[in-house]
């Protein structure tokens, strides 16, 4: 069989780096060929190459057999090459079908709009996918899953021979993910050739007949997985250079005395009441799907959110919080799950976001000296490790694994006590998540109290003491060092009962 | 990777270029433009301006906006002409004027804080308000201060312009404020970013309330400088006040998203207006070609700050 994309030494250079250092990448008809890699191994660089927004500086692309010095968005999309990005470009106001065939509307000779045919043709793709989906729903009142579909079916409409998918799954919990993985695999029987770029490693051995490995711009590796499932610490080792600990195991001493306890909190009135409480030194693993209400019951302990009912012990004694001000005054953080609509104010500078909060104990009074702020932040910069030209960098142009250091560094800089992490390593590289986990490890370890939302099942089961499972806003089960099992939380968090 | 920083900054130098490359522009063909006296008058004509930006700066920073702001000086400069006609003792009345263009603000900091509405169109909504108010209040007569309370828009010390000194005043004030108060940086990172500064445990609401009140008082010291140079007044004095400080700040590379932005680079956006505007007056060019060329720098400065973006 010929291959349908077949790439010789493609380079790549931008203003002081190197993106891609002569990669040579074949796809052929019907296959799943993943690519994996660090944050900034030239995975996305080679992307846009193939779907024509970038020029190649080297080397030749041959699609179907003919050769092809670069392509733009045009002759690719005539080529029969789509890109599922992860991007939200769906229009929130219109149906699915009108997002479908946005841009190329099916119209009479009169200009006006078929809206028949394009609901008809819309759910032939849905349809024919085997996905529960309404042509006619407004995107704005479907789930982030579901608005995934929308866009696969959106590149599915234009019968593309090559669709490439860059990390479809990135928000997603491990039910939807599995839906898309499935959705992949469908696609990639009708003979279209799939390149699927996914930070979930678990999921691309799973999924891939070969799978591609970048590093620092170029191929380090292609395995043929169909032949021979590839294991995760070969990949990790050949991505990274290095073996790293992909399950960290921590060892540390014995937890302490409760410092917080929540007694029948309710967020609505028809809503379960929620009983957990929080150690000193301890990591509380929240585990349940998306949407289960984990962040909301956060966010409300936080202040953050609405509460309806229920009582909350810090060291024994009643509290009140009814704002973020009081959570934060009693010694609490919170790292949210999207750093940039939440968690940092992406135009300012590292030594604004880091010390916000903290303001009030730097500089009694009105003023602020700015050396002494440079100098305070300085140091947590260096304990971090965070990687900057400069305090003054705007915070967006950091990395995603930098920027989480920057929250991190909000909170240490405030000595929370009992920091929240809701999703703590989400769309981070391997590297900066280890160092994360580490540090989280020894925050634990100084006997800080942490409370971790997370849906990856290696960083819940290596890290925490104790997980509580939520399932449909109620806690489903908690789980004791030992119980701490993927099989466990995923038949909780389904609320399918567990095998006891 | 710094290249933002130094955008920014480029910004800046670009607007000192400018300003300077038009004033030897203006000072060959009239050398008259560059005299002190001629400076002078400039920086008199721009005060009001300069302050009322001021105001709008501090709002567009933390993520708001006030259209009101050319009827808050019209009802302020009505209530203190009207109070001194009838007798009321001239600084009683100016207290009152100023006054009432910090519950102006209070109460637009409340209504938009309060009920989450775009503050675009809560202010557009209150500048009726308070236009219709100051119409009802004067009839819709010319007022006067009898001839007091001069000295703010007309006196002079050391020769210098009152209205200059007091523009200089603030313009260093709210950049103090901006830069090197705890109260300023929390403006900043509540424009940044309203949910990050509220999980960091900033009272969004209040710190809202108090910088409209704050920018209230502001447009109040803008009301008494204005309505001391004029002498008599209409209700509509303070007309399009609002878009030429929004105009100014913008040029000065202050952006409608918030949280970016420097006092100093406002402060350059006004002496820009006010460097074409007296350029041209000199010129003897007809004030509706004023009019297109200002629009025309608007338009301009807006995309040149812009243009990172598009280059994305």
């Amino acid at each position: 069989m010929e291959p349908i994309i077949q790439t010789q030494n493609i380079v790549k250079i931008f203003p002081g780096v190197t993106a891609l250092a002569g990669v040579s990448f074949d796809l052929y008809p019907g296959e799943i060929h993943c690519i994996v890699g660090e944050n900034g191994a030239g995975k996305s660089t080679f992307i846009k190459i193939l779907s024509g927004f970038l020029k190649p500086d080297g080397g030749e692309i041959q699609i179907r057999g003919k050769m092809y010095r670069f392509l733009t968005p045009h002759t690719a999309q005539a080529l029969g090459i789509q890109v599922v990005y992860q991007e939200n470009i769906l229009v929130p106001q219109m149906t699915v079908a009108e997002n479908v065939f946005v841009g190329r509307e099916l119209a009479s000779s009169w200009g006006v709009i078929n809206h028949h045919q394009m609901i008809e043709e819309t759910q032939k793709i849905i349809d024919s996918l085997e996905i529960r989906l309404s042509a006619q729903e407004a995107v704005e009142n479907l789930s982030v899953a579901e608005q995934q579909f929308v866009k696969i079916v959106r590149a599915l409409a234009f019968e593309p021979q090559v669709l490439i998918m860059d990390e479809p799954t990135a928000v997603f919990n491990v039910k939807d993910a599995q839906m898309v993985l499935d959705l992949a695999r469908s696609i990639s029987k009708r003979g279209i050739g799939i390149i699927y770029i996914s930070h979930r490693l678990e999921e691309i051995i799973d999924l891939a007949d070969r799978i591609t490995v970048f590093k620092d711009g170029k191929k380090v590796a292609c395995h043929n997985n169909r032949e021979e499932k590839v294991d995760l610490p070969t990949i990790t080792k050949e991505m990274v250079g290095r073996e790293i600990n992909l399950f960290y195991r921590k060892e540390r001493k014995a937890i302490g005395k409760p410092i917080l306890e929540v007694k029948d909190l309710r967020l609505s009135e028809n809503s379960p009441s929620i009983s957990f409480s929080l150690h000193e030194g301890e990591i509380l693993g929240v585990a349940g799907l998306v949407g289960s209400g984990r962040t909301e019951i956060m966010r409300a302990l936080f202040g953050a959110g609405k509460k309806f009912s229920g009582e909350i012990f810090y060291r024994g004694e009643k509290i009140n919080i009814n704002s973020p001000q009081e959570a934060i005054k009693i010694g609490m953080g919170f790292i949210t799950e999207d750093r940039q609509k939440t968690g940092l104010a992406l135009g300012l500078s590292i030594i604004k976001n880091i010390t916000l909060p903290s303001l009030d104990d730097l500089f009694p009074g009105y003023l602020i000296s700015l050396p002494q702020e440079t100098q305070v932040v300085e140091k947590y910069v260096q304990q971090l490790d965070i990687k900057t030209p400069s305090l003054e960098q705007e915070v967006k142009f950091l990395s995603g694994g930098n920027q989480q250091k920057v929250v991190l560094a909000r909170w240490l800089l405030k000595e929370a006590e009992i920091i929240i992490f809701d999703e703590p390593t989400v769309g981070i590289d391997v590297n900066a998540k280890n160092e994360i986990h580490e540090l989280m490890a020894n925050l634990a370890e100084e006997g800080k109290s942490i409370i971790m939302i997370s849906s990856e099942m290696p960083e819940l089961i290596s890290l925490s003491d104790r997980v509580i499972v939520i399932t449909r806003g109620a806690i489903s089960a908690e789980l004791k060092k030992g119980e701490i099992t993927e099989e466990n939380i995923i038949s909780y968090a389904f609320g399918v009962s567990a095998n006891e | 990777m710094n290249k933002n920083k130094s955008f920014f900054r480029n910004q800046i130098f670009f607007l000192i270029v400018v300003i300077v490359g038009l004033s030897l522009l203006f000072g060959i063909i009239n050398p008259r433009f560059l005299s002190q006296g001629n400076i002078f008058a400039i920086f008199q004509q721009i005060a009001v301006l300069g302050i009322c930006t001021m105001s709008m700066t501090l709002l567009l920073i933390s993520g708001g906006i006030d259209l009101s702001i050319g009827s808050m000086i019209g009802l302020s400069t009505v209530i203190i002409c009207t109070l001194v006609m009838n007798g009321t003792n001239v600084y009683i009345a100016v207290l009152i004027g100023f006054s009432t263009s910090v519950v102006c603000g209070l109460i637009n900091g409340v209504i938009v804080s309060k009920s989450k509405c775009i503050p675009l169109i809560v202010t557009l909504g209150m500048s009726y308000v308070y236009y219709g108010l100051a119409l009802v209040i004067s009839q819709g007569l010319f007022l006067t201060l009898k001839g007091k309370f001069q000295f703010l828009g007309r006196g002079r010390v050391l020769s210098v312009p009152v209205p200059m000194i007091i523009l200089i005043l603030m313009v260093l004030g709210t950049h103090f404020l901006l830069r090197n108060t705890k109260y300023g940086r929390r403006i900043v990172a509540m424009g940044g970013n309203e949910q990050m500064a509220f999980l960091s445990g900033i009272n969004v609401d209040r710190l809202k309330i108090i910088n409209y009140t704050l920018s209230g008082a502001i447009i109040g010291v803008a009301s008494l400088v204005l309505v001391s140079r004029l002498g008599n007044i209409l209700a509509n004095a303070g007309e399009g006040y609002e878009l030429r400080a929004l105009a100014s700040a913008i040029i000065g590379g202050v952006t409608f998203e918030g949280g970016r932005g420097t006092i100093l680079g406002a402060f350059l956006g006004v002496i820009l207006m006010g460097i074409v505007q007296n350029g041209l007056n000199i010129l003897n060019v007809s004030s509706y070609f004023q009019t297109f060329t200002i629009g025309v720098i608007i338009v301009i400065a807006v995309v040149v700050s812009n243009i990172e973006k598009i280059r994305k």
